[in-house]
């Protein structure tokens, strides 16, 4: 099974807030694989809002996103274009 | 349930302003001196009394420890010329010490301030006993260097048990914590439980102090269990005294039907009673674990139920043979 790694960078003014939180597990729900987050030693399931909301982590942090499983690649790639996307905001 | 791979985080080491800002109220502490010195680490749990270092033995010096002066201490210092306390403290300040702490509110001497102000060396005085100064220094120090890893799963103090609830996302742990809260025990966390291994035997789960009492309940959002339900039905920490894992029901796995045998996981390296609670629509989770941690407080009292019947029915059957 596939496992891979990837740097994120939050680029939305707000961070990761309850919003965003709650995006990425929804994405992070239709696929199979396993996703944690890395950041500040603290390491969440992304299938978990409040886990996601423990990071804190705030506009220009660098999170380190690592998934396993059959879709593991589409998994980091749906990530990669929310974060990039700013979940919409600004 | 797999604890093996669990993210481990031990601090190396904390400030002196660490123990300061935590302890101040506990130890009645104020700072004599060596105040730029405040940020000097601290790598040991474990305090000195340098009384020996004083009197000039600096072999074993124990430099690297918080050094605590009693009344022992600052007495024999009093008694040494001023020439004699010059020369013994600065061989003594040829190592780095990360602080002193004084008891009793005792007063050093002049000497031996100015030297910890010129070195950086805080100076801090308590009101307390140095044996209090000591146990409570110690305390801190081991809780600080403890072990701790963070864990998915809820806390709850059931009847005073600390029941660590795991299993996989959708299982329903949430809604087991929440029924249990409804049924008045206390949550500690949910989803998110910070746990630590004190005194190398003892594991505590602890709340997440960004998200409080907050739990996800799945179709309702986030919602704060202080508010809804009040301050009696939360704690911030609890002591873990059993782990159930809820899992799916499967027809072909075995689960314990007597209760004879004890299962046991290590977090942290410590073991823990640990059940495995099949879950299927219609069982009642909540109800489940109450009983669960009944059962473990009897268990503690000494009274094994299960053991108990097994053995009367067992004096039964020999002497049911003899007659």
């Amino acid at each position: 099974m596939p496992d891979i790694t990837k740097d994120i960078q939050v680029v939305n003014s707000l961070g990761v807030h309850a919003r965003p939180a709650a995006a990425i597990v929804q994405c992070v729900l239709r696929f199979e694989s396993d996703v944690f987050i890395t950041f500040n030693g603290n390491r969440v399931n992304a299938k978990s809002i409040m886990g996601l909301l423990t990071l804190a982590a705030t506009k220009g942090s660098r999170l380190k996103i690592s998934c396993s499983g059959p879709d593991a690649e589409a998994a980091i790639r749906a990530i990669d274009d929310l974060f990039t996307s700013k979940f919409g905001e600004e | 349930m797999d604890t093996h791979d669990l993210p481990v985080n031990r601090k190396k080491s904390i400030a002196v302003a660490r123990l300061l800002d935590q302890m101040t109220a506990e130890l009645d502490l104020e700072v004599l001196g060596g105040f730029q010195g405040i940020g000097r680490p601290v790598y040991t749990p474990d305090i000195n009394r340098p009384g020996l270092a004083l009197s000039g033995y600096l072999e074993y010096f124990a430099n690297d420890r918080i050094q605590v002066l009693g009344n022992t201490e600052i007495h024999f210092m009093e008694r040494l010329t001023a020439a004699q306390l010059m020369k013994r403290l600065a061989n003594m300040f040829s190592f780095e010490i990360p602080a002193f702490v004084l008891s009793r509110r005792l007063t050093p001497q002049n000497i031996f301030l100015d030297l910890c102000n010129r070195s950086g060396v805080p100076v801090l005085r308590s009101s307390f006993s140095t044996d209090e100064v000591i146990t409570r220094v110690i305390l801190f120090l081991n809780e600080e260097f403890s072990p701790e890893t963070v864990i998915h799963g809820t806390a709850v103090d059931c009847y005073g048990v600390g029941c660590l609830i795991t299993g996989n996302p959708g299982i329903g742990k949430s809604e087991t914590a929440l029924e249990l809260v409804e049924r008045g025990h206390r949550l500690v966390a949910d989803d998110i439980v910070s746990i630590k291994c004190v005194r190398s035997d003892r594991l505590y789960a602890e709340y997440n102090s960004i998200i409080e009492h907050h739990m996800e309940i799945r179709g309702v959002g986030i919602v704060d269990i202080k508010s809804v339900y009040g301050v009696g039905h939360v704690r911030n920490t609890k002591r873990i005294g059993l782990v159930v894992e809820l899992e799916e029901w499967r027809k072909d796995a075995h689960y314990d039907r007597t209760g004879l045998m004890e299962e046991f996981v290590e977090i942290l390296g410590v073991k823990v009673p640990y059940l495995r609670i099949p879950v299927r629509p219609g069982r009642n989770i909540a109800i489940i674990v109450e009983v669960a941690a009944l059962n473990h407080r009897l268990k503690e009292l000494g009274l094994n139920t299960a053991k108990m019947l097994n053995e009367r029915l067992m004096n039964v059957m020999r002497e049911g043979r003899q007659g």
